[in-house]
């Protein structure tokens, strides 16, 4: 298999800063590829030397074959993370020219434009002036911008924000969709639920540095931290009996919910019997840890660090604060 | 290449259809063309024909008389036809030898200033003594006229000579004067003739006083004032003063407003796109560098557009006052190359400070120098059209980016530069273009994407030996 995207050691410095650092990332042809850290991790800056927008300071790269994306532009869609249109453009004439820059030609480009807005729900504003749409309409358009022309890759800079659940679950169908179609994905994002949805493989960036390059699956099995969830099916049902359960190594009420953790070399499928046994439960299972807790416990070098950094972590990861800055 | 030109397209089109534009650049010369076409239409209508009469109350018994027959129709036909002679001797050759070669010319151009002199007015002077109450003469002044204008009746001005107006008082030396009243709304040019009348009444009878005689002294103190003849190895021709200093100043003024307005656009476009965070998207899709000269392609194309308009508004100007032979042709071709080279080099300055701000207030303190640079031309016009192979204005004319304006000046003025030294002055003007574009370009690909502190001039330079 070919690769879409290949780093190979790349660096790029802003004054005193280093924003990535020794980076190394193979992205196949037809992945489908996320990219997550915490605003400021080098994300955006990774993604823009992959487009030969920023340069790297040292470090080699190939994009579709060439060695910089300036010889392959119009192969490949980007999405920016700042983004922006003509604001007294009308929607149709900008779609146009962006198309025409991407090496679009011929008389079918109207009709494809026209198809695009219809399909994202704007066929109606083609005439509007961008300035004259919502934020979530003009995120629509950058994106239709993004793909009118087939690329063969897709790069998209945290896609979701600032958009709407509907337009949320719009915005990740058709990314399925450009995938389905063939183009090589990869977006960025810092909202890991984004990412564990659509992902088939995940590189995490912290501190301009690669700390995670997996396949999702192989990411719930190497992370496993032996937690089990546990809801007794009488609420008065006594804790210690758990606590004393061969394997538990400890026991924390959270609400109705008991989360259990087990001993390194116990097993789940031992383990769990005994727990039934001793407690009659309404619901146990064992406890996936989201991309999410991976996260935080690769940046916070494990269960070591203190609970306020963990939960500063979580908080921003959830819902794009900006707490964690570099 | 195709993709330079789409952003050029883009450029050119979005400038050139704001309201800004078309209000600012379009309209304003075609109301100055329109107002050329409708002015002498307009002046074509004679104003009402003056009439009434002027009431002079004159101790001296010398002056009402003087006055009166100053004021006499047959006098004031007379002014005129001097007038007239005056302004056809003021006229430019070829004007007058393309009026008289045709009748209808000839009748057109008599009937303007006909116009502008207004029909001849009918004024009857009346004389009261000495004495006479001023209070109830000025009584007259305040009756209203008449819609249809005054009668031979409507009193328009009382004048009251002081009795020392033609004899000095007793035992002084200096003349007393006159006072003048007129009615409200009383057209110019009757105030000026009275004026005119009463010193010409005043001094022709204090020099009969004196026992001299008012035509001889007038005769003996009007030295007639004939126009200077330029004599160069062409030929001889009459000086004309006025396009010896405007000739030169209306190209590089056409010249600077060309490609100052467009790299205005051009700094404002780019701070736009910046700002409005469109630029990364364009990156996607175009190199910085494509970018760049797509835009100032456009911009320049935008600058060409208000060249044409207003060199086209100068022509037809010359064309219509029929002084176009006194535009050389090959002027307008170097007009058009030193645009070139002026608008490169300043466009790209303006596209790096564009590049590099986030908003236009951040982006005065760093066009200030550029600015203060492009003023220098404009600044000393007097003395470079004045003496046009001056050691400033040849030193000039070889520094980048002020040569082309100089250089063109000194082209267009009555003593043009050597031809070596305007192509010596072009490959300068060229080296000063490359230089510049490289500038730029190193510094728009940096400042396209740096947002926050605005920079200083020295950053400028580091990000260009940075990139």
């Amino acid at each position: 298999m070919t690769n879409a995207i290949v780093l190979k050691n790349l660096r790029k410095t802003f004054g005193e800063t280093v924003a990535v650092n020794d980076l190394d990332l193979t992205v196949p042809e037809g992945a489908l590829y996320g990219v997550i850290g915490p605003n400021g991790a080098g994300k955006t800056t990774m993604i823009r030397m992959i487009l030969s927008i920023l340069f790297p300071d040292r470090g080699d790269l190939t994009v579709l074959g060439r060695p910089s994306a300036l010889e392959a532009k119009d192969r490949i869609g980007y999405l920016p993370e700042e983004r922006g249109l003509y604001k007294k453009m009308r929607v149709g004439e900008f779609l146009l020219y962006m198309a025409r820059l991407k090496g679009m030609s011929g008389a079918g480009i109207q009709q494809q434009v026209r198809g695009w807005l219809e399909r994202v729900a704007l066929g109606d504003s083609e005439r509007k002036r961008c300035e004259d749409l919502s934020k979530g309409m003009q995120q629509k358009v950058q994106f239709i911008a993004a793909v009118i022309h087939r690329p063969d890759l897709l790069i998209l800079d945290e896609p979701f924000s600032g958009l709407d659940p509907v337009n949320q679950r719009l915005m990740r169908d058709l990314v399925l969709e450009e995938h389905r179609r063939g183009a090589t994905v990869l977006f960025s994002t810092h909202i890991m639920v984004h990412a564990e949805q659509l992902c088939d493989r995940v590189v995490m960036i912290h501190r301009g540095e690669k700390v995670l390059d997996q396949a999702m699956a192989g990411i719930h099995e190497m992370f496993d931290p032996h937690q089990i969830q546990f809801e007794p099916l009488d609420p008065a049902s006594d804790i210690a009996t758990l606590r004393g359960v061969a394997g538990v190594s400890s026991v924390t009420p959270d609400g109705p919910v008991w989360n259990i953790s087990l001993d390194k070399q116990a097993e789940a499928a031992t383990v769990i019997p005994a727990l039934v046994s001793a407690v009659t439960p309404s619901r146990v299972e064992i406890r996936r840890p989201t991309l999410e807790d991976v996260f935080v416990s690769i940046v916070t070098g494990g269960a070591s660090t203190a609970v306020d950094d963990d939960a500063r972590l979580r908080a921003a990861l959830r819902d794009g604060g900006q707490e964690v800055r570099r | 290449m195709k993709k330079v030109l789409y952003v050029a397209g883009r450029e050119f089109a979005a400038t050139v259809t704001t309201k800004g534009f078309v209000f600012g650049i379009l309209i304003t010369p075609l109301l100055m063309g329109l107002l050329m076409f409708l002015m002498p239409r307009l002046m074509m209508k004679a104003p009402p024909r003056i009439e009434g009469q002027v009431v002079v109350i004159d101790p001296t018994g010398a002056v009402a008389d003087g006055l009166a027959a100053y004021l006499t129709p047959e006098r004031f036909v007379e002014r005129r036809e001097k007038t007239r002679r005056d302004i056809e001797a003021a006229t430019p050759a070829v004007f007058r030898g393309q009026a008289a070669a045709s009748p209808v010319g000839e009748a057109a151009v008599k009937r303007s200033i006909d116009a502008a002199l207004g029909t001849v007015p009918i004024i009857q002077v009346v004389t009261l003594p000495g004495g006479s109450d001023l209070e109830l003469a000025k009584a007259a002044l305040k009756t209203p006229l008449p819609k249809q204008g005054g009668g031979a009746d409507t009193r328009l001005a009382v004048i009251a000579v002081q009795p020392d107006a033609v004899r000095p008082a007793e035992g002084k030396e200096s003349f007393g004067t006159y006072e003048l009243f007129v009615r409200g709304k009383i057209d110019d040019r009757l105030v000026d003739d009275l004026h005119a009348g009463l010193r010409d009444a005043i001094v022709s009878a204090r020099l009969q006083t004196s026992g001299l005689d008012p035509a001889r002294i007038k005769n003996l103190t009007s030295v007639p004032r004939p126009g200077s003849r330029t004599v160069t190895a062409e030929g001889e021709r009459t000086t004309n003063l006025a396009m010896n200093l405007l000739m030169p100043m209306a190209f590089m003024m056409l010249l600077f407003m060309s490609v100052m307005t467009s790299g205005q656009y051009l700094l404002t476009s780019t701070v736009e796109e910046k700002s409005n965070r469109v630029v990364e998207v364009l990156l996607s899709a175009v190199s910085a560098m494509e970018l760049m000269t797509g835009k100032i392609l456009g911009q320049m194309a935008v600058g060409l557009l208000i060249l044409s308009l207003y060199a086209g508004l100068g022509l037809l100007a010359l064309v219509s006052f029929a002084t176009l032979g006194l535009l050389d042709p090959t002027l307008i071709v170097f007009l058009l190359i030193f645009y070139v080279l002026a608008f490169f080099t300043f466009a790209s300055l303006m596209a790096a400070v564009g590049s590099a701000v986030n908003e236009m207030r951040e982006a005065q303190s760093l066009m200030m120098p550029i600015m203060m640079v492009l003023m220098v031309p404009l600044m000393l016009w007097l003395p470079l059209s004045r003496d046009p192979n001056s050691m400033l204005a040849v030193v000039l004319s070889f520094v980048p980016p002020l040569s082309s304006f100089v250089m063109l000046l000194r082209m267009a003025s009555q003593s043009p530069p050597p031809m070596w030294q305007v192509w010596v002055s072009i490959v300068i003007a060229a080296g000063g273009v490359y230089a510049a574009v490289w500038f730029a370009a190193k510094v728009f690909r940096v400042g396209l994407l740096m947002y926050g502190k605005p920079p200083s001039l020295g950053t400028l330079v580091r990000w260009a030996r940075m990139s």
